[in-house]
Formats: C-alpha cells, structure tokens, sequence
C-alpha cells in the first residue's frame, strides 16, 4: 500500500479526530455527545476555562487542542474515575484535562492508521484568564461537540 | 490479588482501579505508583503482585525503563506480568516494550470488556 500524501493524512487524522472523540465519550465516560459542527480558522488560539494540547510532529507536524469549562471537565472526570465531582481535586482536573487530550489524539492515530506521526505528551492549563496560542501558517480546524453538561470544542492545526 | 498500576496521571490510575474492580477480578488491593522510579522503589519492599499496568510516558523513569528495571530485578519481582497500558499504538513502541519484557499492551481508551479480554489471563 502506498504511503498517504500530506492531503490524505490530513483528512483521515481530521476524521480520525472526530470519531475519536465520539468514541472516548462513549467508551470512558459514558456520556452522549453530539457532533454538532466544524468550522475553519486563521488562528490556533485557545482560552476556554480548560486546555488540553498535545503536539504532533514526524510526518505530519501540527497540534490538537481540547478545550472546555471547568464544570465540564469535572463532569466528564467524575464519569470516568466514578467519583462525584466535589470530590476531584486540582490534580485531578489538571490530569483530567490532560488525559482526555492524550485519549482523543492516540485514537486519532489509531483511527487514522498513521504510523509516522508521534504524540507529544499532553500539557494541560486549568485556568480563568489566559490565551494559549500556537503560532502557525496552517489554518485550524474546529469540530464543536454538545453535551449535556456542556460543549467540547477540539482544535486541529495539522 | 494485588495489583500494581505505574502510571502519572491520578486520573488514568483512578480509571484503571475502576475498570479493573468493574471487570469483575477479585482483587483485593491496588496499588499505585507515580512513575516508574516510584514503582521500582515499592517493588522493593512488597513484590506480592500478580500483575503491573504501566504507563508508557511518565517523568523520572518512564515505562520502558521501567519495564527493564523489573526484568532485570531480583528473583522476586523479575516474573511479575507486566501489560502497558497507553495511546501509543505504533508497533515499534509495542514491539520495544514486548522485547524489554512486557507480557501485553492495551490502548487507551478501553472499557471493562477489554480489560477482561486481555487481563483474564493473568488475573485468573
């Protein structure tokens, strides 16, 4: 089989992304969420109350980033440790944010059957007031996923 | 049966413990450790384990290392199962960490289900 071109890895880590974070949802915090858009931008540049960013460089370089409130994020932390949320503390939150990010990014891969693309480990920012910005000539992609709790929005500059 | 998880994140340690009890073993004590460093040092005053899920990415010692610090360890440890739980898929990682010593690999994210299928072996 040949190897994809870089249009080609492109859209198959864009809709791995996509399916990949349905699936976590799924499978780990059992909870319904729902595709409910995409959308093209300039910028990479993220300030929601949660960051999850994980870097991708070998034959494709580009970043993914997850982003959510904080009420979300203890939500979706209290479903997949089986904890109520007042019982998360800051450790968890920051390893919550982190985790979903890494999840989503190696189902991606897997989804996308990629071999030479590695992931970074995750960083995560939980936070009020800050702008996490990756400075690139790529535009970004954002896929807008409902939730009950909440929205989940997922960043891609590839 | 006890169990030993190795992995940074208090996250992914709570979700292990969970799917693990969820699975249905009977374990009767998990565990934890925040690296693999902290995993060797607990390894060396209790090596009553029947199984070790290890991260692959941690700071201070990371799986692999890991993985080869147990195998070349004493007697009593350097037998303990050891499955690596993480998202990193590729083969080369899987096959690096099969060939230091690692008994099985599962990826993140994973269910109860899985767990079962691919931890039944050990934790009968």
């Amino acid at each position: 089989m040949s190897e994809p071109n870089a249009t080609e890895m492109m859209n198959r880590l864009l809709n791995g992304l996509r399916l990949a974070v349905t699936e976590m949802m799924t499978a780990m915090a059992m909870s319904e969420v729902v595709f409910a858009g995409q959308e093209s931008c300039d910028a990479f540049s993220l300030s929601s109350e949660v960051v999850g960013l994980v870097r991708l460089d070998g034959q494709l370089h580009g970043m993914v980033g997850v982003a959510c409130s904080k009420d979300l994020l203890r939500e979706i932390v209290s479903r997949i440790v089986g904890l109520a949320p007042a019982d998360l503390i800051m450790e968890d939150l920051l390893d919550g944010a982190a985790e979903l990010a890494n999840m989503v990014c190696g189902g991606m891969k897997t989804k996308a059957q990629i071999g030479n693309v590695n992931l970074s480990p995750p960083v995560s920012i939980v936070g009020q007031e800050y702008i996490a910005q990756w400075k690139t000539n790529r535009p970004t992609t954002v896929f807008t996923f409902q939730m009950d709790e909440g929205v989940l929005r997922v960043y891609a500059s590839l | 049966m006890r169990v030993l998880i190795v992995d940074d994140s208090s996250v992914m340690r709570k979700i292990v413990a969970r799917g693990l009890r969820q699975a249905g073993f009977k374990i009767t004590d998990i565990l934890e450790a925040g690296d693999g460093q902290q995993g060797m040092d607990l390894l060396k005053t209790d090596s009553n384990f029947k199984l070790i899920l290890s991260d692959w990415n941690m700071p201070v010692m990371d799986g692999l290392s890991f993985v080869k610090s147990v195998r070349s360890g004493p007697p009593a440890i350097k037998n303990i199962p050891i499955v690596m739980v993480t998202t990193e898929g590729g083969e080369s990682k899987v096959g690096a960490a099969m060939e230091a010593g690692a008994n099985g690999h599962i990826k993140k994210p994973f269910t109860p289900e899985t767990l079962q299928t691919e931890l039944e072996r050990f934790l009968k």
